[in-house]
């Protein structure tokens, strides 16, 4: 296998070859391969293959396969955990991490349950948490808990301007209630647990873990309201 | 989900899956949730909207940076031979299971490797195997997928792959169809044989409804009763693969239009896994196409 194909690496060879009834494109006629029309170990095009496909051909160690997945998805993962972890060096390390397990054991991703690359971030969000929840010591976590108590205000209204989420995102979260959105964002981006952001807003335990679940409910309504469905779920 | 009063109810559980999906649950609650949605494919489906909607908030802009890539190509580790091997080591094997195998085939050349770390890096393999054996059985079959998937990109490797062509033997037996299925009955209601189910994989384009059942006497003899499957083209054959000590082995061509028929499999190593492709006729040397049913056997 060619072990160094950089990402993009098989941009603009545009051959043209038509695609093949599986989604996954296939070189036809290059080097005059013996049986271009047979299944099996040929060349994909990764450019064209959909996330799914990408990832049977990273099941098949295809490299390049996996520097297309990092490409499409690699920016997102990383700006994710560099936003919760608030440190470069660790969110590049959860960022390998997560292209290395998908190396590994493509086999988790269920493409009918969701998307890649909500996949990839649910993955990189659990990692990153638990990066900060493990180096924070409690006496440390407690003080931030409290310091981000007094600065939540602050936090909540810049945290997800500076994600460049798109405008309709931004406008359906910006339609929730503040006390379903308030825990969403911290619980999300501020990778606290349920009970820190009932301590942080002064609410019940209960009220903000119910909250949790009836904002996300809600944005999903929002979304779609705006012609944002996330894909791959069926109610 | 009634029945023993210990442990919190189904709708405390659900109350959790929005704080479990943005990972804000405590460490006790968070094993609680995935206990559940191992068994809940509803409770399961919510958690995957709620990563959906999540995903869209981080839905940040912005390009990869290139030179981590660099950094990761570098960590991967691709194996210079092709990775069968390793991708057989993902299944569940009794490491005694690879022993008995050489007399399944009969023909030296086709003997398995020693170990999985005969064509890959030794620590490669090492890391795969302590995470699959943590793996739940019922995962086993999902697995299984990939690994035909997987197998089909693979047409050059043979590592131990052994092609038990039927076709004559099947074509024997036919003349006296009747005999077959006679046996098969006899073999079902044989309370010491052995039975598998195979049914269509997710990615399935067998009808919904097929089922093959595979009944394995200790003699080593096992049927294949097929219910469902349509014919193939004259062209194309049904193909049973076992997985046995971590390599898919041919168990049998069983035609286009397979009712009933026979196959022989060693009985001290047996698969552990099982699932039928359609080739083209004759049979292939590794399966070429996903799994169209497959199977395993259960604990």
């Amino acid at each position: 296998m060619d072990g160094d194909e950089g990402a993009g690496a098989h941009r603009g060879d545009g051959d043209g070859a038509p695609a093949a009834p599986d989604g996954i494109t296939r070189h036809e006629g290059s080097s005059g391969a013996a049986g271009g029309s047979e299944e099996g170990s040929e060349m994909i095009d990764v450019e064209l293959a959909s996330d799914a496909n990408l990832v049977v051909a990273i099941a098949r160690w295809h490299q390049p396969a996996l520097a297309e997945a990092y490409r499409r998805h690699g920016g997102a993962v990383h700006a994710l955990s560099r936003r919760i972890i608030r440190s470069d060096p660790s969110a590049e390390e959860i960022t390998q991490e997560v292209f290395l397990d998908l190396w590994q054991h493509p086999e988790k991703f269920d493409a009918q349950r969701g998307t890649l690359r909500s996949f990839l971030l649910a993955r990189t969000h659990g990692k990153s948490v638990d990066l900060i929840r493990a180096e924070t010591s409690r006496r440390r976590r407690e003080d931030r808990t409290t310091r981000e108590t007094a600065t939540a205000g602050y936090d909540l209204e810049h945290q997800v301007w500076d994600m460049a989420v798109a405008e309709q995102v931004k406008d359906a979260l910006v339609a929730l209630p503040d006390e379903l959105r308030q825990p969403i964002q911290l619980a999300y981006f501020g990778g606290h647990t349920y009970r820190e952001v009932a301590e942080m807003l002064g609410a019940p335990e209960g009220t903000v873990k119910s909250r949790i679940r009836v904002g996300l409910g809600r944005l999903r309504v929002n979304l779609a309201e705006r012609g944002v469905a996330p894909a791959g779920v069926e109610s | 989900m009634t029945g023993t009063p210990v442990g919190p109810t189904e709708s405390e559980i659900e109350e959790l899956l929005g704080a479990y999906a943005l990972d804000a649950l405590e460490p006790d609650e968070r094993a609680l949730v995935e206990a559940h949605l191992e068994t809940c494919p509803r409770c399961a489906a919510e958690v995957a909207q709620h990563h959906e909607v999540a995903g869209l908030l981080a839905n940040s802009g912005g390009a990869a940076p290139g030179e981590l890539w660099d950094r990761i190509a570098e960590r991967l580790d691709t194996p210079a031979a092709p990775s069968w091997d390793r991708l057989a080591a993902r299944l569940q094997v009794p490491d005694g299971a690879r022993d008995g195998l050489a007399d399944a085939g009969g023909d030296p050349a086709d003997r398995l490797p020693a170990s999985p770390a005969a064509t890959g890096p030794e620590e490669a393999v090492a890391e795969i195997v302590p995470i699959d054996r943590a793996r739940r059985p019922g995962r086993l079959a999902t697995v299984v997928v990939s690994i035909v998937a997987a197998a089909a990109a693979l047409a050059a490797v043979v590592l131990g792959v052994q092609v038990h062509h039927l076709n004559h033997q099947v074509s024997a037996l036919s003349t006296s169809h009747q005999t077959v299925t006679q046996a098969a009955q006899a073999a079902l209601e044989d309370p010491t044989t052995q039975r598998v189910q195979l049914t269509p994989t997710a990615t399935s384009t067998a009808p919904r409804g097929a089922t093959v059942t595979l009944v394995m006497a200790r003699s080593g003899t096992g049927f294949v009763i097929a219910q469902g499957l349509q014919a193939l083209p004259a062209e194309e054959t049904y193909q049973l693969w076992g997985s046995v000590g971590g390599q898919l082995i041919s168990l049998g061509v069983l035609g286009s239009d397979p009712g009933v028929s026979t196959f022989t499999f060693d009985s001290v190593a047996k698969a552990q896994a099982y699932a039928i492709t359609a080739e083209r006729s004759g049979g292939s040397v590794q399966p070429t196409h996903p799994p169209l049913v497959e199977g395993s056997v259960q604990a």
